[in-house]
């Protein structure tokens, strides 16, 4: 069955970010069934004091306007990239069929850097009601326009090989150790990859919700 | 000319940690230092070290990248 899917092009990265997305859409569906004011289940209590954490550090950082209108895609992007991450971290990764950390692979980290570039022209178009927004590309002076548009089109690229470089790094470091001594030294690699894994997450997330939060302050600003 | 191809990657690599992590030591020494002195505002200082250390991170990053697909000519 895997062979199948190998052979029409669907990689095992691919495959596994798939299967992540359901788990997390299972997760999201199963939490929030019953939803109550004062929350009996565990589930839901779990998820949402995880929702609040994150709301209260974006909202420190988009400012309040903007984090009430784009957190769910900031969120999204955090709590999808921590599963990619770790993803990694389980047993014969990489080596079982089917079973690849996505982050690992340069197409997945690609394809959401592009969605949070849109995400940040749209942003700006529906903040300033019309294309009025690529205004401030020409602002504080004219003539700086050249390096204002290369900004916007470095910031993909960056976050690209940003993600991509630190998990791929970190993994090909885990198996070359492996290949060393298996017993033992990969282990405080590993356990730094769990810290990684966030800070990664993170960093990506913090990335697109500060873009995110400027496109929304420039419109207001032209 | 694989002799030269083995030097590159690892001054590509090399170099590209080297600056780094200096300029990531600098940053953490005194965003620990602002921390020590004003625990309060510690969280808002870990946001913008855990930033900075980003960007700088990304140096390194386009030195493997560059390193990487020496090494896979070799």
């Amino acid at each position: 069955m895997i062979e199948k899917l190998h052979s029409i092009g669907i990689s095992n990265a691919m495959i596994t970010s798939t299967v992540i997305t359901l788990i997390l859409c299972a997760v999201a569906v199963i939490g929030g069934r019953r939803i109550e004011s004062v929350p009996s289940s565990k589930l839901q209590n779990a998820l949402e004091a995880g929702i609040e954490k994150l709301y209260r550090f974006f909202e420190d950082i988009m400012g309040e306007y903007a984090c009430r209108r784009y957190f769910p895609v900031v969120a999204t992007l955090f709590i999808y990239i921590l599963v990619c991450n770790y993803s990694g971290l389980l047993p014969m990764a990489g080596h079982f069929p089917g079973l690849a950390a996505p982050t690992s692979s340069i197409n997945f980290p690609m394809g959401l850097a592009v969605v949070v570039f849109f995400a940040t022209q749209i942003v700006g178009i529906r903040e300033s009601h019309g294309p009025r927004f690529f205004k401030h590309l020409f602002q504080p002076f004219a003539f700086l326009f050249p390096i204002m548009l290369v900004e916007q089109f470095v910031r993909p690229l960056s976050l690209t090989l940003r993600l991509y470089g630190n998990v791929f790094g970190e993994e090909a470091v885990v198996s070359s150790f492996f290949d060393m001594v298996p017993l033992g030294l990969p282990l405080p690699m590993q356990a730094l990859s769990i810290l990684m894994g966030f800070v990664q997450a993170l960093v990506f997330s913090l990335l697109a919700a500060i873009y995110i939060g400027e496109a929304a302050h420039t419109a207001e600003h032209l | 000319m694989t002799t030269t191809i083995a030097i590159a990657a690892a001054i590509a690599i090399g170099l590209s940690t080297i600056a780094p992590a200096i300029g990531q030591g600098l940053a953490a020494s005194k965003a620990l230092e602002g921390m020590a002195r004003q625990p309060e505002v510690a969280g808002e200082i870990r946001t913008t070290m855990i930033l900075a250390l980003a960007f700088m991170e990304a140096l390194t990053i386009y030195g493997l990248v560059v390193a990487i697909p020496l090494v896979n000519k070799l």
